[in-house]
């Protein structure tokens, strides 16, 4: 809608400010561009999973062995708090952002987003928030220590009464505001900016999940927000809104697992998507059942905001029954869209380059992940293993699988559309081994920690427990973790200085969307121009005709002679 | 435009389904109303959206046969880069970091982000842009 309402054009000589060389950091913070401010949130989010991985690293260190090595309790505390918030908020939340703002404008043949500038207030708003959580560390008090989700009674003024808290409250309300923000303009370019014949069932899937994943930020988000203003109201201003003697904790944990059972839903469902987009590429074939992984992701989408609960069946204060039957419901649309994966794949021609690697390093992982997570679905089953290192093992099989291991394939897969070079082959394969054979080792043994009755969020154990090997297991698989992103630097620097750049659309040959019939990187408003749209595989039918033609020429032939071209019957 | 409107209708009878099996489920006051608010939202949405679409008639990003050709050649304002967006941003931090450390510190955050909401929205009206 807004092409309706149009201020006057400006006069083309002022559009600019003076070309100048050097001039690159105010062209990159004043830029309106999509693709800039794209990838401004891949390389901040990156940051942020780096900052986030050494947190991880040093609580690795110091569960290797019995007894208190390099931090002490509180160290320890505001350690894994720091970690997930940072994982959740600044690092997977944001990265949905950035790859939703680089490719999906493209993949729907537009200019740009719907509003350019709010695009960029969100960038802002998400950048300062997160350095307002940061700060934190730089207090007295150190940084929050009440676990990335701040239950009730520890996270009020008496129990947590460092400023830092306070800081992480209005920090993620700031980066909640810019999701919220972001989430408005995907779902406005979307509806409105879809390039002619781009109807919704023609959207790849990776735009269908953008859309779904902004729905759920819209539903998600103002909870949290809300949330958050109440707990600082509390803890500034005296209310009692979270006051034990109201049943403020389960209250708390009600709104905020409200937000927070959608937005595992809201760091998943993007990175089903960039998968969704590598497996046809790499393996010959169109998707296997286009409207049923869309549905499917309908499915998952709605049925998310009915799970939330889960996360409280050991406080035995919420409905069982309902909890574990939605939770269990919504394993089937998942299930559907591994079916439709394997579909893909099944019978095509299939090669194994570093996105393909990384996508199937997704299915494996996260598909140990889902399987726990009907395990942990299961009332009598959850509570005995809740809080324990099992949970640690499945949401990281979860999360890692999804976002991180998809985050490299889109790296990969999109680096020539975000840079004009292809990132090294050699390399990139070193690097999944590396991630692969790391993350394993590290989360596995977890499991069994988990079963054998290691608590998370403990600093410390005993040699008498018994812990002590696996941990050491997994500290080692850890360090290998954590060097594997070295190997991604160097890939980094070494395209940047050696790789030749890129000078066709496509350079896998196969791409189906319309982020491959552009130039590599595209110019300013995307497109110098766009082929004709008539399935959901535009750029593969510019670039492959003889297949366009035998798979649906003659039908869409007859449809444009009766039809005479435009007049087509609209949905 | 009516595919999605759709979408958030069929959210907001699924939302608000869910929220009367809740309620007669758990009698959790919480999650019924977290639910049909949810509800709620979905009904404002689609009703915009259904409402906008009607009112602009058929796009041709809905039409199975359009040609690129048929979207009207003026597009739209795409604004070429902008000062205000970081404006912005900096101000709503001073007004957090007032809150947080100087109360003092948020009169002139709200007011910087009073001026800096100014300068966006009207940042073509202005000046050179006036008609």
């Amino acid at each position: 809608m807004a092409i309706l309402d149009k201020p006057v054009q400006a006069p083309q000589s002022t559009l600019r400010p003076p070309a100048k060389k050097g001039n690159f950091v105010v062209k990159t913070i004043t830029s309106t561009d999509h693709k800039v401010i794209g990838n401004l949130y891949m390389v901040t989010s990156f940051a942020f999973f780096a900052i986030a991985g050494l947190m991880a690293l040093i609580m690795r260190a110091e569960l290797t062995r019995p007894g208190l090595q390099f931090v002490s309790n509180e160290q320890y505390n505001q350690l894994f708090t720091m970690h997930g918030t940072l994982m959740l908020f600044l690092f997977a939340t944001s990265l949905f952002a950035g790859f939703a703002n680089a490719i999906m404008p493209l993949q729907i043949g537009s200019p740009d987003v719907s509003f350019p500038r709010l695009n960029m207030v969100s960038y802002w708003l998400y950048l300062f928030g997160g350095i307002i959580v940061m700060l934190g560390f730089l207090t007295p008090g150190g940084a929050a220590g009440f676990g990335w989700f701040a239950y009730a009674p520890l996270s009020n003024v008496i129990n947590s009464p460092n400023v830092g808290s306070d800081l992480w409250i209005l920090g993620l309300t700031m980066s909640g505001m810019a999701s919220i923000l972001g989430a408005v303009n995907f779902i406005t370019t979307i509806f409105t900016m879809r390039a002619p014949g781009m109807t919704m069932f023609r959207m790849p899937i990776f735009t269908w999940n953008v859309l779904l994943t902004s729905v759920l930020v819209l539903m998600a988000f103002p909870v949290l927000a809300a949330a958050m203003l109440m707990l600082e109201s509390d803890r500034k201003f005296g209310s009692v809104v979270f006051d034990a003697s109201n049943g403020g904790a389960i209250l708390w944990q009600h709104l905020f697992w409200f937000f927070g059972h959608p937005e595992v839903y809201i760091l998943a469902l993007p990175f089903f998507g960039i998968a969704t987009e590598i497996l046809p590429v790499f393996s010959r074939k169109p998707i296997f059942g286009y409207k049923g992984l869309v549905f499917a992701t309908i499915a998952i989408a709605g049925l998310s905001v009915a799970v939330w609960a889960h996360h409280m069946y050991v406080t035995g204060a919420v409905n069982l029954p309902f909890f574990a039957f939605t939770t269990m419901l919504i394993a089937v649309p998942t299930g559907v869209k591994f079916f439709n994966w394997i579909g893909t794949m099944w019978g095509g021609s299939v090669s194994f380059e570093t996105p393909m690697l990384w996508t199937i390093g997704f299915l494996t992982t996260f598909l140990f992940g889902g399987l726990t997570g009907i395990i942990l679905a299961a009332p009598p089953l959850d509570f005995h293993v809740s809080d324990s290192y099992f949970v640690v093992a499945h949401f990281h099989y979860v999360v890692f699988g999804t976002v991180v291991f998809a985050m490299f394939a889109g790296f990969y897969f999109w680096w020539p559309k975000f840079t004009g070079k292809m990132l090294d082959e050699r390399l990139g394969k070193l690097h999944f081994w590396l991630v692969f054979f790391g993350f394993h080792i590290t989360f596995l043994v977890q499991h069994w920690l988990g079963v054998e009755g290691m608590p998370r969020r403990y600093a410390d154990y005993l040699a008498s427990d018994g812990f002590t090997t696996l941990n050491m297991v997994s500290t080692v698989g850890s360090i290998v973790l954590g060097a594997s992103t070295f190997v991604f630097l160097w890939n980094i620097y070494k395209t940047h200085k050696y790789a030749p750049m890129v000078n066709c659309d496509d350079p896998w040959g196969w791409g189906a969307s319309l982020e491959w019939a552009t130039s590599c990187p595209p110019p300013r408003h995307n497109f110098i121009e766009i082929p004709r749209i008539r399935s959901e595989r535009p750029a593969f039918d510019l670039h492959h005709p003889e297949v366009a033609a035998m798979e649906h020429g003659d039908r869409s032939q007859a449809f444009e002679t009766a039809a005479g071209g435009a007049q087509g019957k609209g949905h | 435009m009516i595919v999605g409107g759709k979408l958030f209708a069929y959210g907001t009878a699924l939302y608000v389904g869910l929220a009367i099996v809740y309620w007669f489920m758990s009698g959790d006051v919480v999650g019924t109303t977290a639910l049909a608010l949810t509800g709620g939202l979905a009904f404002l949405i689609s009703f915009y959206v259904l409402f906008t679409a009607k009112r602009v008639g058929p796009l041709p990003e809905d039409n199975e046969l359009a040609l690129i050709s048929d979207i009207d050649p003026d597009y739209g304002f795409f604004s070429p880069y902008s000062w205000w967006p970081f404006a912005i941003g900096l101000a709503v931090a001073i007004f957090v970091l007032g809150f947080v450390f100087a109360r003092w510190m948020m009169v002139f955050g709200l007011f910087a982000i009073m001026m800096a909401i100014y300068g966006l929205i009207f940042e073509y009206y202005r000046g050179e842009f006036v008609k």
